[in-house]
């Protein structure tokens, strides 16, 4: 081969380690970019007066007397789209109308009884309204404007009638007269998928805004305030200006995503401006703030996470992590002391060693399966206590999982003691003990604490063995630690793929993944700053 | 006479004093020994909790698996492929979980081990100390990172670009559980092989160069052949990361449990024996045939890690002896 093609290859291959690098970085910026920056909006957000409503009801925080004059401020704005729905719907809810109208009749026929009248009188108007109310019903019916004009002006004559001055019967003459103006402007044929479009947009408003004011309390928290994220109004604002449809273009095609503007199908009706309407004065209508809500790690969730933070999911992970670190550090502080400092190199020494690398490599569901075994199923009832998982038999479980790593720690931070300090103690006259407990422990322990830091990252971002030892998706905060605990890493789990109300805010399902994430990456930059100066300071550089 | 007394008889002990590290009476001698051994026994003894863990993680998942592997013939265990577990008539069928767990490992392995060994040539090799104590600790985020959070990716953010962009029925399939895979093997693979790789001494590559061959030549052709044990022992202990890995593929692989076919189709939703347990062992009834069931399949996965585990220590030490004697 000539020595330009081999040093072309040379540098192809160059090229190749550094394209393989950097795609593995990317894929770590890929990877982490989307869940931090979308886990961060959990906290740093622009909320809305539905956010600091929600505030005050669910933990009584804010002030409320601003909250209420701002609730005044837009109640107003709010209205006017409730008048102009609900004035439009008297043309176009047929259904209803009848019903008014049916229910009007007979209110009329009760009071008609208690009136003073003579026989002949009281069938003359009973008929009249009867007549009334049929005329009505068909004009309800008909799709034609003249028909409808010739029952209303039919209507309309009785308006001025002596008898039914200070009735019931005068509520048919204001119905008639709305319907008929708004007949008017409406195509009369499309008064079916106004009916259905109407009722989409008033459920997006009752999204958007909260319920009607006046309206009974739904009995869910999600459903009493409307949207608390500026974010989340703007989407619900396009839904509502723009309307999705899935058209097929035939048979055995793929549907197509198509939108329409919902403006252009109500148009010429007096709906049409209200489109624009909201557009201009969502922002007085919601009032958005910038807001940094630390209070997202300390609070409590309603049910599904769809208000509140993830306190009782960091307090659990905490509870867990430290409990069992309270197993592990002992264990494999002195563990790697033994195996470091006074263990001979013997066959027994090299089984050890072949059971911690084991250990280190038994997959973490196996140790799930232990724990369900073992801790829960066997240890807890033979000490008498109910044989439930709980946070006890989880830490235990976490703490055999995190042995191997922190005995690995820790014989390396002991074995980076440099043996100088040792010999100096021992020909002072020290034994093997105090020269361990007294100079190679304390030179050895910011290693140690290393070892201490990466084994807590390791089980606070571990899943599968608390599983079946410790772990529920939904649950009060725990008493005791005889108890279950929610985590982060498995709620992280849970907001993803089992809960369905969690898809509608997904900046609650980032919001953990990210704080689980900052919370491990945190520990190892600690873990990894302490590496460097350790290695600093017994080297001397 | 008295006084003279004491004083002959206070002078050696006085003398002995001076001594007393050297020379011990009998007794003292047998406490502080005693002590020692005491001592150095309990040590022993906390040491051993390792052990005694590792034997007990045997003997329950065996305890609770036996009375399945009695009553089930393991023929049909390995190789039906139907696991209807809550069916009428139970079938207890491994072989497509357990195809689907090799079926994710190697496609991971596909994709992480020429990156890994590129990424670790990368380091020793082709760039400066700086830049590699640069990207060392960056690749070692991603062995931090936790596993719920990688399966959230590819549930949230990978499994929606492939249903989109890609046009797969599924995003959830063994495509996007192996590149999650690969990527966490990764961390661990590019460590292990560089450390192989800069175990080669400076006297092969020396040798190589003055014999004029290029970067890439002495990387292939000599460094690579030197350090292939440890190299071999970094794919093995990636595929143990791959294999035992529960959550990721519990998340993205879509656990429906049928061997793919085609084969070759990686588009596919697959299970894998993790998932399985993962998924299942919630719903079952403690005790039940199912129940001993996963436990079954968690002694089949325990006994291949462990297997997996022997060889990567024996390549591993067989790299610490060739390194051992070229120095």
């Amino acid at each position: 081969m000539k020595i330009t093609t081999r040093s072309h290859f040379d540098k192809i291959f160059t090229a190749v380690t550094w394209l393989t690098v950097l795609v593995i970085i990317t894929l770590l910026i890929m990877i982490l970019g989307p869940i931090l920056s979308k886990g961060t909006s959990a906290v740093i957000f622009r909320d809305t007066v539905e956010f600091r409503k929600m505030q005050i009801t669910l933990f009584r925080r804010g002030n409320e007397m601003k909250l209420s004059a701002e609730k005044k401020q837009t109640a107003a704005v709010r209205q006017k789209i409730y008048d102009t729905i609900d004035d439009f719907k008297k043309g176009i809810d047929t259904q209803s109308l009848t019903e008014q109208v049916r229910t009007i009749y007979r209110r009329c026929g009760q009071e008609l009884r208690r009136k003073d009248l003579t026989p002949q009188q009281y069938t003359d108007i009973r008929s009249t309204l009867k007549d009334i109310r049929d005329r009505l019903e068909i004009a309800f019916a008909s799709k034609d404007k003249a028909e409808i004009a010739e029952c209303v002006t039919y209507v309309m004559k009785f308006s001025g009638d002596e008898n039914f001055k200070g009735t019931s019967a005068e509520d048919f003459f204001v119905i008639a007269a709305d319907f008929q103006k708004a007949a008017k402007k409406t195509d009369l044929t499309k008064q079916h998928l106004y009916a259905e479009s109407v009722g989409q947009i008033e459920d997006l408003l009752t999204l958007l805004l909260g319920p009607r004011p006046g309206a009974a309390l739904p009995a869910t928290a999600m459903n009493q305030f409307g949207a608390t994220r500026w974010d989340l109004a703007q989407s619900i604002l396009d839904k509502i200006l723009w309307k999705e449809q899935w058209v097929s273009q035939g048979d055995g095609l793929p549907l197509v995503k198509t939108r329409t503007q919902r403006a252009e199908e109500f148009a010429g009706t007096e709906i049409e401006p209200l489109f624009g309407y909201i557009k201009d004065n969502l922002k007085t209508m919601m009032k958005p703030k910038l807001r940094f809500y630390w209070q997202y790690l300390i609070d409590d969730s309603t049910p599904g996470h769809y208000f509140g933070g993830i306190g009782p999911e960091i307090i659990g992970t905490l509870l867990l992590t430290l409990l069992s670190m309270l197993f592990v550090i002992p264990l494999g502080i002195i563990s790697a002391a033994y195996l470091t400092e006074f263990a001979s190199d013997n066959f027994i020494i090299k089984i050890i060693r072949v059971c911690i690398n084991s250990l280190a490599g038994v997959p973490s569901i196996i140790f799930g399966l232990f724990g369900l075994a073992f801790f829960v199923l066997f240890l807890l009832p033979a000490f008498g206590a109910a044989s439930k998982p709980c946070i006890f038999t989880a830490s235990l479980t976490l703490s055999i999982l995190a042995l191997p790593v922190m005995i690995r720690a820790s014989e390396e931070a002991i074995k980076t003691v440099p043996s100088t300090y040792k010999e100096a103690s021992l020909a002072l006259g020290a034994g093997k003990f105090r020269t361990f407990i007294s100079v190679t422990l304390p030179a050895a322990m910011p290693g140690i604490l290393t070892g201490v830091i990466l084994s807590l990252s390791r089980v606070a971002g571990e899943t599968a063995p608390i599983l079946f030892t410790g772990a529920i998706a939904l649950g009060p905060v725990p008493s005791s630690i005889f108890q279950s605990t929610r985590t982060l890493s498995y709620g992280s789990y849970d907001m993803a793929v089992g809960d369905r109300l969690a898809m509608m805010v997904p900046h609650n399902q980032y919001g953990m993944v990210a704080t689980l994430i900052i919370l491990v990456l945190c520990l190892n930059a600690i873990a990894i700053v302490l590496r460097t100066r350790l290695f600093k300071k017994l080297h001397g550089h | 006479m008295n006084e003279a007394k004491i004083n002959q008889v206070a002078l050696p002990a006085a003398d002995v004093l001076k001594h007393q590290p050297l020379v011990l009476n009998y007794s003292q001698g047998l406490g502080r020994c005693l002590g020692l051994y005491l001592g150095q026994s309990i040590l022993f003894l906390i040491t051993c909790t390792s052990v005694l863990s590792v034997f007990l993680i045997f003997f329950f998942i065996i305890k609770e698996a036996l009375p399945f592997l009695r009553e089930f013939s393991p023929a049909e265990f390995f190789t039906n492929t139907g696991w209807y577990p809550q069916a009428e008539k139970p079938q207890f069928g491994a072989l497509a979980l357990i195809v689907g767990s090799i079926y994710v490992t190697v496609t991971a392995m596909i994709f992480a081990v020429p990156a890994g060994i590129f990424a670790a040539v990368f380091l020793s090799d082709v760039v400066s100390f700086k830049v590699q104590s640069v990207v060392k600790p960056v690749i070692e985020l991603l062995a931090a990172i936790p596993s719920v959070a990688y399966g959230f990716f590819a549930v949230m953010v990978l499994a929606p670009w492939m249903q989109h962009r890609l046009g797969f029925t599924t995003g959830v399939n063994a495509l996007n559980a192996a590149i999650i895979l690969s990527v966490m093997s990764l961390p661990t693979i590019i460590s292990v092989s560089q450390d192989a790789i800069s175990a080669v001494g400076r006297e092969l590559r020396e040798s190589s160069y003055a014999l004029g061959a290029t970067r890439m030549e002495t990387i292939f052709k000599v460094i690579i052949p030197a350090a292939h044990s440890g190299i071999i022992a970094a794919i093995i202990l990636g595929m143990m990361r791959a294999v035992g890995e529960t959550m990721v593929v519990w998340m993205a692989s879509g656990n429906a449990s049928r061997i793919p076919h085609p084969w070759w189709d990686l588009s596919l939703s697959i299970r894998t024996m993790t998932a399985t347990i993962a998924g299942d062992m919630g719903e079952t009834a403690k005790g039940s045939e199912h129940y001993r069931a996963l436990f079954a399949i968690g002694l089949l996965l325990l006994v291949i890690t462990l297997c997996l585990n022997l060889l990567s220590e024996y390549f591993l030490s067989r790299t610490a002896k060739k390194t051992g004697a070229l120095k």
